[in-house]
């Protein structure tokens, strides 16, 4: 691999690097935000490497690599492997993980309630994240959603049995590859494609007794509204605002 | 002039290693010589490949499969890299700067003693566990004795205080996960460090001949430099070929299968181990995704915390980068072994 040449996949996997985490929110598809110091740093580190590179080694090619045959100068071909990220990063990011991931995964279990459940605001309609709606579905013993008119936003995966579709969220816990899903059952809502991110406002959908493993963990939809995704999409946060 | 012409070769690049992995000698044995006789046919080509290639990898590439292998790709890529940029750099600093004789002072001379001290050594690298490889390397090249190296490599990733913490989160109120997994790994790394005193050979690692160290006349932060930038390009090619790997198994394997091994004490530690090495999730959150995994017993995943930072695909993809194929196959294959004896025992005591 020429000296030039490297110098310039190292410019390329720099300028990929900022794209994605200085001047675009693209990396937030891929790792959390707590990610992002580290990834502007690389790419600065990578687009300064580069550039010395380009203009420390410029003159002084073959000759010295000669001398030194077996040291830095060669760079296996392997290396070139690292320009498919790097364009990728810059003219062709792929899309944050969606209903395909959500629909081969079972939902993510959810933490079992230590203590009882504190009493649920009294806003209504009261929103909610999709755990703490699958926690309270299946442990709170009180009670306390029966009735309530909830609201929870999270984006269409189909399938199933009956038609309907999921609301779903994915969870990262380090990045896309640990993606882990959850999931509230929907029903009466209109059909959606797949990847549509939704308000849906409801009540919970009745079934077993609520409060143990046999409720689902289902809405029945009264509205539903199409939302822009959210920054922190992977997340199962409330939105903000 | 070569600012223009990069953009090409480039892409010409991506396309051949896409394809066979053999992009640098096509892309620079084109232009040779003078016109060859069927120059008509390479014009034509030259002129449909492309489009084509372009028009079909736009069709193929937004299936959502595909779409899902990409992103899961790239998001090992993307989480690696600091941490393979932070090792290396260390790598590269290590070879520049730090004299042999450093080493020889800090480790016990007898190789016995010195594997346990390495061992220990790796509390202070904080990250995950692609860093530790170059490192690893650089210190052999220093002349630390590869057992106690190796050593280092194993427990770095898995003890520093970083994933210790990490664990802590996952598994609130109960210390002895983190206790255990701390035990377990340091165990398997000084096992693994003395195994290779007893029965590793030179002849297995390649010649770790462009570590040279320091030579006359040559400025420090020179060497820093390319050896910096020689040791991040070829473990970033071997990172992504681990990724892809990585990408390939997430995708096509449902995350459902698990559950069907849940049941079985010794199949489920033995299928978690499997998946810690097929998954390759980051050293600090594969405690997140072991504390997920409730339909398992506690032992089968301490299993998968004690394996996933030792031995994972993108890391025998590094390793056969780095100190050759005959050692990472070798090596990983002991180090599973070493790594589900140690985690078995120490977990069937404390948990």
């Amino acid at each position: 691999m020429k000296r030039s040449l490297q110098a310039g996949l190292l410019v390329l996997c720099g300028l990929g690097l900022l794209h994605v985490s200085l001047f675009t929110d693209l990396c937030l598809r891929y790792v959390k935000e707590g990610m992002r110091p580290l990834l502007v740093a690389s790419g600065v580190v990578l687009l300064l490497l580069g550039l010395a590179s380009a203009v420390l080694d410029r003159g002084r090619k073959d000759a010295e690599d000669e001398s030194h045959g077996h040291d830095h100068g060669s760079v296996p071909g392997v290396a070139w492997l690292l320009l498919l990220p790097a364009l990728s990063l810059l003219f062709y990011a792929p899309p944050a993980l969606g209903a395909y991931t959500a629909a081969r995964q079972p939902a993510k279990p959810v933490a079992t309630h230590a203590d009882d459940f504190d009493p649920l605001p009294r806003t209504s309609p009261l929103p909610m994240t999709l755990s703490d709606f699958t926690s309270r579905v299946r442990q709170d013993r009180g009670q306390a959603v029966k009735g309530r008119s909830i609201r929870l936003v999270g984006f269409v995966t189909p399938g199933g049995r009956d038609g309907g579709w999921d609301l779903t969220r994915i969870i990262l816990n380090c990045c896309a590859a640990d993606a882990q899903s959850v999931k509230v059952r929907i029903y009466g809502g209109p059909a959606l494609p797949a990847n549509t991110w939704v308000a849906v406002t409801g009540t919970w959908h009745p079934g077993g007794k609520l409060g143990t493993g046999s409720a689902p963990v289902a809405l029945d939809a009264r509205t539903v509204t199409k939302v822009a995704r959210p920054t922190n999409g992977y997340q199962d946060a409330l939105p903000l605002g | 002039m070569q600012k223009t012409g990069e953009p090409v070769g480039v892409l010409v690049g991506a396309a051949g290693a896409a394809g066979a992995g053999s992009g640098p000698e096509e892309a620079g044995g084109e232009p040779g010589g003078g016109l060859p006789r069927f120059w008509p046919l390479l014009l034509l080509g030259a002129a449909v490949v492309p489009g084509t290639a372009l028009f079909l990898l736009g069709r193929w590439g937004d299936a959502p499969a595909v779409q899902a292998w990409r992103t899961v790709c790239l998001a090992v890529t993307v989480q690696a890299l600091p941490f393979l940029l932070l090792g290396t750099a260390l790598s590269g600093a290590i070879n520049a700067f730090v004299p042999e004789r450093v080493f020889q002072r800090l480790l016990p001379r007898r190789p016995g003693l010195a594997v346990p001290v390495a061992g220990v050594a790796g509390v202070v690298l904080p990250g995950c566990e692609c860093a530790s490889v170059p490192v690893a390397a650089s210190l052999i090249g220093r002349g630390v004795t590869p057992a106690a190296a190796f050593a280092f490599l194993l427990s770095a990733p898995a003890i520093n205080p970083v994933v210790l913490t990490a664990t802590a989160i996952a598994f609130p109120g109960s210390p002895a996960m983190v206790l255990a997994r701390l035990l377990a790994s340091l165990a398997t790394a000084l096992v693994m460090g003395w195994l290779w005193l007893r029965f590793g050979r030179a002849e297995w690692l390649r010649p770790v001949v462009r570590h040279t160290g320091h030579h006359h006349g040559r400025s420090r932060w020179d060497e820093f430099r390319t050896g910096f930038q020689h040791d991040f390009l070829h473990a970033g090619g071997f990172l992504v070929l681990g990724a892809m790997a990585a990408a390939t198994f997430n995708v096509a394997v449902p995350r459902s299968v698990l559950d069907t091994f849940a049941g079985a004490p010794w199949l489920s530690v033995l299928f978690l181990a499997g998946l810690a090495v097929l998954l390759a999730v980051c050293s600090e959150a594969d405690a997140f995704l072991a504390a997920s995994l409730t339909g398992f017993p506690p032992v089968a995943r301490l299993v998968f915390m004690v394996v996933g930072p030792m031995v994972d695909l993108k890391l025998i993809a590094l390793q056969a980068g780095t100190f050759g194929r005959a050692f990472a196959v070798r090596f990983s294959a002991a180090t599973v072994v070493v790594a589900v004896a140690c985690s078995v025992l120490i977990g069937g005591v404390l948990l």
